[in-house]
């Protein structure tokens, strides 16, 4: 099977356990009987629906723009935090409490508080995308910018470069592999926050679609919405991985062998 | 090659020409959050703003979905809302407990004799047989602290039934109510449209008591605005109501349309509003949108003596005649 398997190829072995995964669930949904647990076929027959409408469309979009906007302001913001906490015990030192207290907090349960402050609209949504995002981010950019070898640092330095030339010429591209696995870290949880934040106030979007028909217990559409949300986020982390790969490819990282279709 | 005193004097002719229009900025705009289901007066200015000769013109309209009316109430609080869908519980807690001041404008849905009424089921086998059999029973409601549990309560109350002690009440909301009830994990459950009727569809549920048990006129669904947002623009309050007055005549006038307009917005399928939108088992819709201000009262009196309104509350802080609906 195993011989079979890698014959195949990675793509082979992601539609068969994804087509298991479908099988499973169908069968689990049929024997259970339950209203709010539909089979398979009956929620993917509403996917090509809910694509099919030009507003659902545009309601999905909003979300992913939102997204994108929180995702590349945590980019901005948190690599550099990040990086000068590596490269700084005093920063380092300053900052870790407050991340430490910040990184379990659900930041879509600061939605209600955000709300009071920013107001409804989608400024409250991308600053808890950002918000999601920034710690993982921080963290990995971190860990990346402590793990530099020294050597390179002390090359760079007696060649006169300044601190914040060294920041950028020489911790960033070693950092790399870090602050990238950071942004897929990231990625995930701007779709989950994306979706949360629009759990409370919404105008458009992704989660609009989730919970209004969870709303009216229409539970194909619930499901279907589900599926489509979990296709997005496999796309975007098969591109994220792509260009993870062509960008960091002298890197032997060794999360390369967990990612899907890293070889194992 | 245009020349720079040339483009100026463009630049000037735009800025007057422009300046001469009406101002589209001029044109106030509400902040309106609402909610499904119950609201077929908003979803129509929603979803066919045309019909509505004032909208789009002499005020705009921004509008915000919630889950639920509590949340409104912060968000009314706060500053990021205008006006909201409000029940008289959410109201009344937020005047009590954050000073919220606002006026009623136009009662969405209620409840009057032969309407809907909100009830709780058992299944069909079921060896409850009235609010007594109850003891160390499992009961379901849609959230903890609504309106709809505090009816409930003071209706247990009333049948000798502890609320706090003598049940367990377990948080189902409406949607999922159906299936805690057929799965076993309640032994009664809470049931409002559409639910209801897809549950009577299927049968083998049997109701048990209803909120019509305990008053023939419940206040679901009411239209709020803020008091200070009213009192500094009154006219646009009273367009606002007049144009809502309009939108329930229409909703009530052409129920096909207005099945399809429930349908887009709540994306429900058209076949599953026909049993019971706008029928006689739907909720009570008044085509003048007036509000039982006496039910209100009455339902603030309750939830003060349940102790869910932290202090008494006269319904007439909630008045001002001249924009409430029907508008003259």
């Amino acid at each position: 099977m195993k011989s079979a398997l890698r014959k195949l190829g990675p793509a082979a072995s992601t539609v068969l356990s994804l087509g298991a995964l479908l099988v499973l669930w169908e069968i689990l949904a049929r024997l259970a009987q339950i209203d709010g647990f539909p089979p398979a076929t009956e929620a993917l027959v509403q996917v090509p629906l809910i694509l099919g409408e030009r507003e659902s469309l545009a309601s999905i979009g909003a979300s992913l723009w939102r997204m994108f906007l929180g995702g590349a302001l945590a980019l901005c913001f948190a690599v550099p935090v990040g990086l000068a906490m590596g490269r700084n015990k005093r920063i380092a030192q300053a900052l870790n409490p407050v991340l430490t207290a910040a990184y379990p907090i659900p930041k879509a349960a600061l939605m209600p508080i955000i709300m009071l402050w920013f107001g409804v609209g989608d400024l409250s949504k991308v600053l808890v995308i950002f918000l999601g995002v920034s710690l993982p981010l921080i963290y990995h950019s971190f860990h990346g910018a402590h793990a530099v070898d020294e050597k390179l640092l002390w090359s760079a330095m007696a060649m006169g470069m300044k601190p914040v030339a060294r920041l950028f010429k020489v911790v960033l591209p070693s950092a790399l592999p870090d602050v990238l696995l950071g942004c897929r870290v990231g990625l995930a949880m701007a779709l989950i926050v994306m979706i949360s934040s629009e759990m409370i106030a919404r105008q458009s979007g992704a989660g609009d679609l989730l919970f209004n028909a969870l709303d009216m217990a229409l539970y194909g559409d619930v499901y279907a919405m589900i599926v489509i949300l979990a296709a997005i986020g496999f796309v975007l982390d098969w591109v994220f991985e792509r260009v993870r790969r062509r960008l960091v490819h002298w890197a032997e990282s060794r999360q390369d062998a967990m990612v899907p279709g890293g070889g194992v | 090659m245009m020349t720079f005193s040339g483009s100026f004097k463009r630049l000037l002719c735009a800025g007057l020409l422009a300046a001469s229009l009406p101002a589209t900025a001029d044109v106030p705009t509400i902040r309106v959050g609402w909610t499904i289901p119950a609201e077929e007066a908003k979803y129509w200015m929603m979803r066919r703003p045309d019909a509505f000769p004032d909208l789009g013109k002499k005020y705009k309209i921004e509008w915000v979905q919630f889950q639920g009316t509590a949340p409104m109430v912060q968000a009314m609080l706060s500053g990021a809302l205008d006006c909201s869908s409000q029940a008289p519980l959410s109201l009344g807690q937020g005047a009590a407990a954050s000073d919220l001041k606002a006026y009623i404008l136009a009662q969405h849905v209620g409840e009057k004799p032969g309407s809907f009424s909100v009830y709780w089921a058992v299944p069909e086998d079921s060896p409850i047989k009235s609010i007594a059999d109850l003891k160390g029973k499992t009961v379901g409601v849609n959230v903890y602290g609504s309106g709809v549990h505090g009816g409930m309560a003071m209706l247990l109350k009333k049948n000798g039934i502890d609320p706090e002690k003598d049940i367990k009440l377990v948080e189902t909301g409406f949607p999922g109510s159906e299936a805690a009830l057929r799965g076993g994990r309640v032994d009664v459950g809470v049931f409002v449209q559409p639910f209801a009727s897809r549950a009577e569809a299927k049968g083998g549920v049997r109701k048990l008591f209803a909120l019509s048990d305990l008053m023939p006129n419940t206040v679901h669904v009411m239209e709020v605005c803020k008091k200070d947002w009213v009192d500094a623009n009154v006219e646009t309050a009273k367009l606002y109501t007049r144009d809502m007055t309009a939108a329930m005549k229409m909703a009530l006038d052409n129920r096909d349309e207005t099945i399809k307009v429930v349908s887009e917005v709540t994306r429900a399928p058209a076949a599953a509003l026909e049993p019971y939108l706008l029928k006689a088992n739907d909720f009570a819709h008044d085509p003048t949108m007036k509000p039982d201000f006496a039910a209100v009262q009455t339902m603030f009196d309750m939830y003060t003596e349940l102790g869910m309104i932290k202090k008494p509350l006269k319904v007439d802080q909630f008045r001002r005649d001249d924009v409430v609906a029907p508008v003259k």
